[in-house]
């Protein structure tokens, strides 16, 4: 819980810090308050998992792992955004604030036992990413992008709180262990008003983590954000959302399986389908990464279909895997777009002459979104495929096993482009927080790739 | 037992050497390189001789030493461990002592090459996997030497790779060799499903129960005998060895003449006991053994590269060690393989060194009056020379004639085609010796004015090896003259197998053994004259390419066309297989399939894409419908 507490505080910190002008501390203050937070989170590990604040949080090793990951990951993104508030917006504390602000509820979103505490963390998390979205005020794709979130996201909160409403209507408890009660008491006799209620619930949170049909908001409000802050959503937000649903599945309704385990397959094709064929022809850097975060959902919902105690570990690895190669992919981006202004794949021509370092790490990350082995993301999609191979879903392995094919397509485009093409292009200039960011990410892809047992094994 | 278990040493100084060399290739300088190259081969073969004397010595004539673990599953277990027993130390004295010698003269025959640092690493390379194929004591690690000799003898015929025609004589031999190595392969998968282990100890103790002619068995040794005949170059597989006369003479003495082309031999009598109980497979290996010697011997005696002669004699010795297992004589096979071992090698060697005084020239017609300039390399040539030829009291004498007296036992025709081949194989010997090194000298001036005796790396082991030549027949000195046979002796205990013993027939009469030695004796000598009456009283010189010859004379200069006729009946027909499944099956159906998928997905996508019109309303409605479905269904599924 202390982590919790560590991120609101240093969210207002930093708040106070921009309102005394002391914009140079804000980067340093941000890095060493989230470390200590993760710090934190950690030690709680293996503390004994019982309820706390009245049955409203349960911080066991599950909530622990995914806290901990999602506060590494906002301490990357926010390595790299040294230098980079400061070019877009005048408000640089005000930043800083609702990224921290975001984890905070993110954190909720990782560690409730109470259907409210999962609305609240939903929404301190998505009303501080609506502003984000927008924080470039005077540029039009950023404002259309918060607006449609907004819209679409305003929608989706309304489904899903409906959803929790039929839930408690029907078991007559928010609390994850009382609606489990609820439905072991007699499993044939549940009512259909919790049948609807999952199901709503179900279309709430695939909203949240872009799962397809619910996905139309990903690539408009990818595109029209700052990289920073779509990089911030198509990692930690999303590994977030899937902690959430596999948390609620796992521990209220896994008893109902029969009932949801369709309709998850049913998102989990489509996604892959509409993620990895529109990826294909997409001409930008950025809405490709955006389509193929589509697809990477159809991936990880496998292991909500074969739902058993392992689950988390998988759904933990490749988050783990995907989120670390989308950073370094957002972080080549970023150089990307600040220097060349364009984002187009022609625009990766030859890059491998002039920034070797970019283009290794980069293609890195390719290889590892691809799944290709020794890379983070083979591991990811090994657990993934064996997990569904498990509960012998075959043809749904088969049918991803193709759209993985598709991906290597659009994957290695970038990869041919860097290397293969020629084109007189000048020298990126890399800053350092990007060398290390960057570098380190690329060894983390590697080494899970190689020895995944280091955390594989976590949870 | 001291030494015996130490024997992983022995593979362990050439591994050794291999890495400093090939890591340090680039940076150590020739000298150092070949002195490590050729002390790790030293050191080896040190430790050869005291196990050997320790064998010797020994009551026990088997020692199991296991190194690792090596495959350990429920189903299989392969360790990792050697066999010490007369076999394998007399093939690791050969293997290390005359690989030493060339290593030693490889120093001056390469001095100038720019890849000194590569050849030495490749040449301990191949040492070390040669000691795991004699060393191994089970089918999998004698196949890991055997698929290793297979891969440097690649990397060193295509040695000098920039000549595209030596790069297509090193893929030949890769290529010829696979085949062999599969019927090897298979021939270990059936041994393992039938006796459910590859250590040799199992499979012979079983097999020793088994009846003669049982049908596995003739499937495992006919399997065996494929991959002996890929690695031993016998017919129909022999066309690769005369090819990989491209790599560097030291390298053709040491793999294709010494070692690892008697490694199929070496094979067979390890396996001694199931090709005893095969007498079929046993009589096809005779059969073919003779064919190639003969083929190969008429093949020699018209060739005028001198590297080409000593490949198809090298090939026609082999297939008088195939002709003697074939018969049963399995100590006369190695006895044969020993003794050759020495003078080919001495023979190569003489040759390379012929080659260097002649500023790289290996057309013998071009040589000539070569006594004079090259007086070691003249004497130890003609002391290999007298050996090969099978003239008494040279080794190659007492190896030849101990396989005919047994081939004559088995049956005389073979006898005789044995005694024809001998007669060819002094003929073309000599006639290599004459041309080279008697008369006047035929080349141009500038090679005869470079004309000079080898340094003394190169000539000294020269020496060693014509000693052994000449007297390496006294450890096979038949009874008729008084001998006991020592070889015989030790041998011994590797055919002696719980509950059958293996012995060559009964020893013939005396009187008739000593008949036909001295026809195969006396047709050599004639053939030796024949030679000398026309090459140096009637200076005859080989007909210059293209000239019209008489037929016989044709078909021997064209090697019998064995090249062409592979062509003909396998090459092209696989090339027009090949190409119709290029162009009609891969290229049309199923790239056309391939690419069609490939078509497929990106006019869907184009498609797919217009669903992201970009308008928040039309997205509502999708989700709207996407929420209905999932409700509809959960209504039907409640």
């Amino acid at each position: 819980m202390s982590a919790l507490i560590t991120i609101t505080i240093l969210a207002l910190l930093l708040l106070y810090l921009g309102l005394f002008k002391a914009k140079k501390a804000l980067l340093p203050v941000a890095l060493i308050g989230l470390m200590v937070a993760l710090v934190l989170s950690l030690m709680e590990w293996d503390s004994n998992a019982a309820p706390i604040f009245s049955n409203m949080m349960l911080y066991d090793r599950f909530a622990v792992a995914f806290s901990g990951i999602t506060i590494f990951l906002t301490i990357l993104i926010i390595a790299l955004s040294k230098d980079y508030f400061e070019r877009i917006s005048s408000n640089v504390a005000e930043y800083y604030a609702l990224i921290l602000f975001s984890l905070a509820g993110i954190i909720l979103m990782v560690s409730y036992h109470n259907l409210s505490m999962l609305f609240i963390g939903i929404e301190i998390m998505s009303v501080s990413l609506y502003i984000l979205a927008g924080i470039k005020k005077r540029d039009f794709a950023s404002n259309e992008a918060a607006l449609k979130y907004f819209l679409m996201g305003a929608f989706s909160t309304g489904i899903l709180l409906f959803g929790v409403t039929l839930i408690y209507g029907a078991s007559g408890s928010f609390d994850l262990e009382g609606i489990k009660q609820y439905i072991l008491k007699d499993p044939t006799a549940v009512s259909p008003l919790l049948y609807t209620g999952i199901t709503l619930l179900i279309v709430g949170l695939s909203f949240k983590v872009g799962a397809a049909p619910f996905h139309f908001w990903v690539p408009d409000v990818y595109e029209g954000s700052p990289s920073l802050i779509s990089a911030y959503m198509s990692t930690v937000v999303k590994v977030a959302g899937f902690a959430a649903f596999l948390r609620l599945i796992m521990f209220s309704f896994a008893p109902l399986q029969d009932f949801w385990i369709p309709m998850i397959i049913g998102m989990s094709v489509l996604s892959l389908l509409i993620g990895n064929v529109t990826a294909v022809y997409q001409q930008h850097f950025k809405r490709m990464l955006a389509y193929s975060s589509i697809s990477h959902v159809g991936y990880m919902l496998f292991a909500i279909i074969a739902l058993n105690g392992s689950s988390d570990n998988a759904v933990f690895v490749y988050a783990a895997a995907y989120s670390v190669a989308t950073i370094i992919a957002f972080g080549v981006l970023i150089l990307l777009q600040g220097q060349v202004g364009n984002d187009s794949f022609d625009s990766f021509n030859g890059l491998a002459r002039k920034n070797p370092f970019l283009a290794l790490t980069l293609t890195i990350a390719m290889l590892s979104l691809a799944g290709i082995p020794l890379t983070a993301g083979f591991i990811g999609k090994f657990m993934m495929f064996s997990k569904a191979l498990s509960s012998y879903h075959i043809f749904l392995v088969v049918f991803a096993a193709l759209n993985a094919m598709i991906g290597i397509f659009y994957y290695f485009k970038v990869i041919v482009a860097m290397y293969f093409k020629e084109e007189d292009r000048k020298e990126l200039i890399v800053p350092v927080y990007f060398k290390l960011v960057l570098g380190f990410s690329a060894l983390v892809t590697i080494a899970l790739g190689v020895y995944p047992d280091f955390i594989a094994s976590l949870i | 037992m001291l030494l015996i278990n130490l024997v992983w040493l022995v593979p362990l100084f050439p591994l050794v050497g291999f890495l400093i060399n090939g890591l340090g290739r680039n940076v150590l300088p020739k000298g150092v390189i070949g002195f490590i190259g050729s002390l790790s081969i030293l050191l080896s073969f040190i430790v050869s001789i005291g196990i050997f004397t320790e064998l010797n010595a020994s009551d026990i004539k088997s020692f199991y030493i296991p190194l690792f673990d090596w495959i350990h599953t429920a189903a299989v277990k392969v360790p990792f461990a050697f066999q010490i027993d007369p076999l394998s130390s007399i093939m690791l004295l050969i293997v290390t002592g005359i690989g030493f010698l060339i290593h030693v003269y490889s120093i001056g025959y390469m001095k100038l090459d720019n890849g000194f640092g590569k050849y030495f690493s490749y040449l301990n390379l191949f040492i070390f996997f040669m000691l795991l194929l004699i060393l191994g004591s089970n089918y999998v690690v004698m196949f890991i030497g055997w698929e290793g000799v297979g891969l440097c003898s690649y990397l060193l015929i295509g040695f000098w790779f920039t000549n595209p025609s030596f790069a297509t004589a090193a893929k030949k031999a890769f290529v010829m060799n696979r085949i062999g190595d599969l019927g090897f392969l298979i021939a270990i998968f059936i041994i393992f499903a039938t006796f459910g282990s590859v250590e040799f100890g199992d499979v012979f103790m079983q097999a020793a129960k088994m009846e003669s002619g049982n049908t596995t068995l003739l499937w495992i040794t006919m399997l065996l005998f494929v991959g002996a005949i890929g690695k031993s170059a016998q017919i129909p597989l022999f066309t690769w060895l005369p090819d990989a006369m491209a790599g560097p003479t030291p390298v053709s003495a040491l793999i294709h003449a010494a070692t690892m082309v008697t490694g199929g031999v070496y094979m067979i009598i390890r396996s001694n006991i199931l090709f005893t109980l095969s007498p079929v497979t046993l009589h096809l290996v005779a059969v073919i053994g003779i064919i190639t010697a003969i083929l190969a011997a008429a093949i020699a005696v018209s060739q005028t590269d001198i590297k080409k002669v000593l490949a198809y004699s090298t090939v026609s010795q082999l297939g008088y060690m195939f002709l003697g297992l074939g018969v049963g004589a399995y100590t006369g096979a190695l006895f044969h393989v020993i003794t050759h071992a020495f003078f080919k090698a001495l023979l190569f060697l003489c040759a390379g060194s012929v080659i260097h005084a002649m500023s790289n020239e290996q057309d013998m017609r071009k040589m000539g009056g070569l006594k004079k300039k090259l007086p070691i390399t003249f004497v130890t040539m003609m002391a290999g020379t007298l050996a090969i030829s099978g003239i008494p009291p040279f080794s190659g004498f007492f190896s030849k004639d101990e396989i005919l007296a047994h081939a004559y036992e088995q049956s005389p025709l073979l006898w005789v085609i044995g005694v024809i081949t001998a007669l060819l194989t002094s003929f073309y010997m000599f006639r290599m010796l004459y041309l080279t090194f008697y008369k006047g000298f035929r080349g141009t001036q500038e090679q005869e004015h470079h004309l000079h005796e080898s340094p003394a790396t190169m000539t000294i082991p020269l020496v060693i090896l014509a000693i052994l030549a000449v007297f390496g027949g006294l450890i096979g000195i038949p009874e008729v003259f008084g001998g006991h046979h020592w070889l015989a002796g030790f041998l011994a205990p590797i055919f002696e197998h719980p509950g059958l013993v293996i012995v060559a027939e009964t020893p013939m009469n005396h009187s008739t053994e000593l008949i036909l030695m001295a026809v195969s004796v006396g047709g050599a000598i004639i053939a030796a004259l024949y030679a000398y009456s026309r090459y140096v009283k009637g200076s005859h010189i080989p007909a210059v390419d293209g000239s019209s010859r008489d037929l016989l004379s044709k078909l021997s200069y064209n090697k019998f066309y064995v090249d062409e006729v592979y062509e003909f009946i396998i090459g092209r027909p696989l090339n027009a297989l090949s190409s119709f499944f290029y162009k009609i099956i891969d290229k049309g159906a199923i790239d056309g399939f391939v690419n069609g998928l490939g078509k497929a997905t990106s006019e869907g996508s184009k498609v797919l894409r217009l669903l992201q019109s970009g308008n928040v309303g039309f997205y509502i409605f999708m989700m709207i419908t996407g929420i209905v479905a999932l409700l509809v269904y959960g209504f039907y599924n409640i």
